[in-house]
């Protein structure tokens, strides 16, 4: 008899990504590497208008080009039209709205001829009036940029609670900001690619990165005019995501047409110019928001008016704001709140999802405001916020039901652990002095669904697991590894259950023919839900293993455990079979059964009904961040020393993909907060590169320190929260109320560059 | 163009033969030429020649009194050189700020210098530290040489005096007197990978206050790398105070030309213009 076994855990553990040796290591094959027999090269023409009529496109030259197989232009499909309100096509006929719009594309032997034979397409323009801001677009008379939509308006969104009239008459303060965020790009270091194959019965593979390959067929199939069942979807490992691949973009299609006139499979790759050009950014929006205090610090009311540039097409950025109201309704106690927000289409690039989903740009604005208003009553932040904040069992005005709020907690442990009052007392008294370096430390708070959002009817995600003769579990999954570290949980969650060691465990989620549906990666949600519904499977597949042992030796089945490969008793950890030979024996025993399991999961959340209420995620969870930073008042750069993170995470499962994805989300919003933004003159980017275009470094990363609150999610995975989108909403705000703390000027519009801060510190106008 | 013939000699003669002409494009670590190909804002010749194997063209060291710095020597070389670091701290510093490491082990110093970029890096200090660079072609039966100071080397953005057929072979400056300071700022939150808003490189000599030998060069605010001659005249012979500072810190701002572009304002660029030379003013009176 082997010796007991204990009972140990695997949750909370630090387990590193089943992914990342191979990618450490340079050897894992992204879909950028990847080459198919007899495989051709796709190209696309985008356009140099930004407005324009197409009066002709002449072909000729480049169809005559030895090793060009098929150049195809907007004539040859003007009916497909795809994108969240249909108003996109994969190319365009009759007009271009925007630099990125595509023209015509190229099927050939190699990259260099597929160039060579763009490059002899030629385009006769004829340019129209262009319309480049919410404002200019909403004009009477402005340049319409699609004729179904002459007063060039997009998707608008209203909300309204409470007597708003009353609650600003009534308040002893009344204060209105404007803000306004920039364009902003997800930088993926894969830049945009798909491979595309039809068989001889029209049925298509799309080797895609998709990040939502479910429903990715649904949105793909109206662009090529084939059924979505017809399209199977494979998803190579992917160089990031971050939200933008959660659409389908016009690439993808024209490059299924492309295999479809060529019969061969084509691949189409972005350049870095053309990813900066063509994938989608974040929304732009500029806000004008109205809030009320009392004397004692009690907000009163609050009203918001977003616009958005919608671009020339449609894809998520327009719908951002379903997730800015949540923010800006919650959160902080409002006995009245409205929100508006309307799109309007110009002829600019356009944004889709990119992580935060609106909230990026919905806190930089409350948290901005929050401490605006500590300042108007005479409150510190930490105060103020905490007279406000949600409590335990509050509801919010859309129906975001706060059944475990940690909100005061958050604050108020960071405020403890970064000695906030002190710091930011003496910070505001040393403004008086002309100090060279200035320090300032600043705090943001924010909401964000934690438990999956119902979007779409159905937030749900499949599981199928089994246990072959040799005790090893393979894990099929609808919830796609881009990256987030997915995989690692569920392992987790397997081995937690039946104590299989993880390198025994695998994760199948790449193929839409095998895997059961899921809605995608977002909304921080596939831990909660993949990770629920994986949960429900490894406890069916125990059940049915320990009955099984039970029966053989007569004892009830919650008398036993799995653990380490072993069935052990439980009590003691005495071990009774080991797992494998338990499987053989189930399997080829008098009454033969496999252990294979199925689960479909779906939570409790409800989509909004059409007045924007309703409980949208299972949960909700809250961070409280704390930036210290240091500002040179000559050169205007602002140095971030310390982000200090406290977050509800529910339960920390795999605490080395927590860290990772908390610091990853504090670099993105770095970027945001500082250096980021794409630079758009008349439609037309002027910064397409990582040198003009400035993503934060290694370097400038500043010192963090993590504190997690384990609140025990009633609805989690073990107890699990959505973590991923908050570290990379909250430090942004929190640097920018930093920096006032430090200098004294209030920034309403990101990035905070040197050239911005100078500006200010030295009474130059902004540009 | 297409590229018709392709060359790695290894020694100047045979490349200033095969530059003959003029019809060449020299490749040394290509960290410029790959980009600026790649973007269409320059083609490549029909004869491409790679520089990298003559070995006559790498190293640093002490040559008639002057330091001599070989044409390939990469930006890595200089900042991992001992001498430099002895003799012209301010070149080293300038490397510290050069692009990214793994852009500095391939640039070569002559690369750096032949773009012609106002905001080359290496151009700053080497213009505070007097260099000449040393251009040789092929007269037909032999190599003949040139020397040319730096200061006189750029002529517009991309543009030197370096006519078709020539090579940088060298670049030599001399060594340093006593009380020599030299200091270079750049601009920019990265410590990497930063196209400089403003760069700045002072070098002085500083006897019981007084400021001599002046030199002062600025990347990134005029058509080439600027030596900031009526800078350098305000401030000359002067007692280093306040007033001095004041005074430099006004002509400096009037001297330079800057644009605005993706990177800045040349608003911008006049106003660091103002903190950097203070800075670097500063930095000598406490050295």
């Amino acid at each position: 008899m082997s010796a007991v076994i204990e009972r140990k855990t695997i949750i909370g553990k630090r387990v590193p990504k089943p992914d990342a040796p191979d990618k450490a290591t340079g050897r894992t094959r992204y879909i950028n590497d990847m080459v198919l027999p007899r495989m051709l090269i796709g190209k696309i023409l985008h356009t140099d208008r930004v407005h324009a009529r197409i009066l002709s496109i002449d072909t000729t030259a480049a169809m005559a080009l030895p090793g060009v197989h098929a150049v195809l232009t907007g004539e040859d499909s003007p009916d497909l039209r795809f994108g969240p309100t249909r108003d996109n096509f994969p190319l365009k006929s009759g007009k271009v709205r925007c630099i990125r719009d595509e023209v015509a594309a190229v099927a050939a032997e190699t990259e260099e001829i597929a160039q060579q034979a763009i490059d002899l397409i030629k385009v006769e323009y004829e340019d129209l009036p262009p319309v480049f801001t919410p404002t200019e677009a909403m004009r009477d008379g402005a340049p319409v940029v699609h004729d179904d939509h002459p007063d060039n308006r997009s998707l608008g969104y209203e909300f309204s609670h409470g007597d708003i009239a009353r609650a600003e008459a009534e308040s002893d303060i009344v204060v209105e900001h404007q803000f306004e965020v920039p364009y902003v790009t997800h930088c993926c270091m894969g830049p945009s690619c798909a491979i595309a194959d039809f068989d001889t019965t029209g049925k298509l593979t799309i080797w895609s990165q998709t990040q939502y390959p479910y429903n990715y067929k649904m949105d793909l199939a109206p662009a090529l005019g084939i059924h979505p069942g017809d399209i199977r979807v494979i998803q190579p490992p992917v160089g990031g995501a971050f939200g933008s691949k959660l659409d389908v973009y016009p690439f993808e299609p024209i490059c299924a047409l492309l295999a479809k006139a060529t019969r061969r499979p084509v691949k189409l790759t972005f350049s870095r110019e053309e990813e900066f050009i063509n994938s989608p950014t974040r929304q732009p929006v500029e806000f004008r928001i109205k809030s009320g205090v009392n004397r004692d610090g009690t907000l009163t009311f609050r009203s918001v008016d977003a616009l958005l540039n919608n671009g020339a097409y449609t894809s998520w950025g327009p719908t951002t704001p379903v997730i800015q109201m949540r923010t800006f309704t919650g959160h902080y106690r409002l006995p009245a709140v409205e929100y508006r927000a309307q799109a309007y289409y110009t002829n600019m690039v356009y944004a889709g999802s990119f992580r935060g989903y609106g909230n990026v740009q919905a806190t930089f604005v409350t948290a901005s405001v929050m401490d605006m208003l500590a300042e108007e009553v005479g409150m510190d932040p930490i105060a103020f916020r905490l007279k406000n904040a949600q409590n335990s069992g509050e509801v919010t005005p859309q129906g975001s039901i706060l059944d475990d709020c940690r909100l005061g907690e958050c604050i108020e442990l960071v405020a403890e652990k970064t000695d906030f009052l002190n710091k930011h007392k003496a910070y505001t008294d040393q403004r008086k002095q002309t100090a060279r370096i200035q320090r300032g430390i600043g705090i943001a708070t924010t909401i964000h669904n934690a438990g999956g959002a119902k979007i779409h009817k159905s937030d749900g995600c499949g599981t199928m697991l089994k246990l072959d003769d040799y005790a090893r579990a393979t894990l099929i999954t609808g919830a796609s590894e881009i990256g987030q570290g997915i995989d690692a949980v569920l392992c987790q969650i397997v081995m937690e259950e039946l104590g299989i060691p993880i390198r025994d465990i695998t994760i199948v989620n790449d193929d839409t023919a095998l895997g059961p549906w899921d809605v995608g990666v977002h909304a921080s949600r596939t831990t909660f839900i993949a990770g629920n519904s994986a949960l429900r499977a490894a406890r069916a597949a125990r059940k049915q293993v320990l009955d099984a042992a039970a029966k053989q030796s007569n004892v009830t089945a919650d008398q036993l455990d799995l653990r380490e490969g072993h069935v052990v008793q439980a009590d003691n950890g005495v071990p009774v079979i080991r797992l494998d030979k338990l499987l053989r024996q189930m399997h080829f025993g008098d009454e033969p059964e496999l252990v294979m399991v199925t689960d479909y999961y779906e939570p409790n959340s409800v989509p909004e009904d059409k007045n924007h209420f309703g409980n949208l995620s299972s949960s909700w969870a809250h961070g409280a961040y704390v930036a210290e930073v240091e500002v040179d008042t000559e050169t205007g750069e602002v140095r971030v020393l310390k982000m200090t993170v406290v977050q509800d995470v529910g339960r920390v499962i795999n605490r080395l993909g927590i860290e990772g994805q908390i610091e990853g989300g504090i670099s993105v919003s770095l970027g945001y907060a500082l250096s980021e933004q794409l630079q758009i003159s008349e439609g037309r980017v002027m910064n397409p590169n990582f040198r003009d275009y400035k993503v934060m470094t290694a370097p400038e990363t500043p010192e963090i320190e993590l504190h997690f609150i384990e609140s025990d999610c009633k609805e989690g995975p073990l107890g699990a929260k959505g973590i991923a989108e908050i570290p990379a909403i909250v430090p942004a705000p929190a640097i920018a109320n930093a920096v006032y703390n430090a200098i004294g000027i209030r920034f309403h519009a990101p990035p905070l560059t040197p050239e911005k801060v100078a500006r200010a510190l030295h009474g130059a106008p902004q540009q | 163009m297409n590229i018709e013939s392709y060359n790695a000699p290894d020694s100047i003669a045979e490349a200033a033969q095969l530059l003959q002409g003029g019809n060449a494009t020299v490749v040394a670590g290509g960290t410029d030429l790959t980009p600026q190909t790649e973007s269409g804002v320059r083609q490549f010749a029909a004869t491409l020649v790679n520089i990298q194997r003559i070995d006559e063209m790498r190293g640093i060291g002490v040559m008639n009194g002057r330091i001599r710095i070989g044409g390939l020597t990469t930006v890595t070389d200089i900042l991992e050189s001992k001498l430099l670091a002895d003799e012209a701290p301010v070149l080293v510093d300038a490397a510290d700020r050069f692009a990214s490491s793994q852009i500095r082990n391939a640039s070569s110093l002559a690369g750096n210098l032949c773009n012609a970029s106002p905001a080359g890096d290496m151009c700053i200090p080497l213009l505070v530290l007097d260099a000449e660079v040393e251009l040789a072609c092929w007269d037909g039966e032999s190599i003949s040489t040139r020397k040319v100071s730096l200061e006189r080397f750029f002529t517009g953005p991309g543009k030197s005096v370096m006519v078709a057929g020539e090579l940088m072979t060298a670049i030599e400056f001399p060594r340093c007197a006593n009380r020599f300071v030299a200091a270079f700022l750049k601009s920019g939150p990265r410590p990497a990978l930063e196209i400089s808003t403003v760069s700045m490189g002072l070098s002085c000599s500083l006897t019981d206050g007084v400021i001599s030998n002046v030199r002062v060069a600025i990347g990134a605010v005029a058509p080439t790398p600027l030596r900031a001659k009526r800078t350098e005249a305000a401030l000359e012979g002067k007692v280093l105070n306040e007033a001095t500072i004041q005074l430099a810190v006004e002509t400096a701002g009037e001297e330079v030309s800057p644009i605005d572009d993706v990177r800045a304002s040349a608003w911008y660029r006049k106003h660091l213009t103002g903190v950097y030379i203070r800075r670097l003013l500063n930095h000598v009176n406490g050295s």
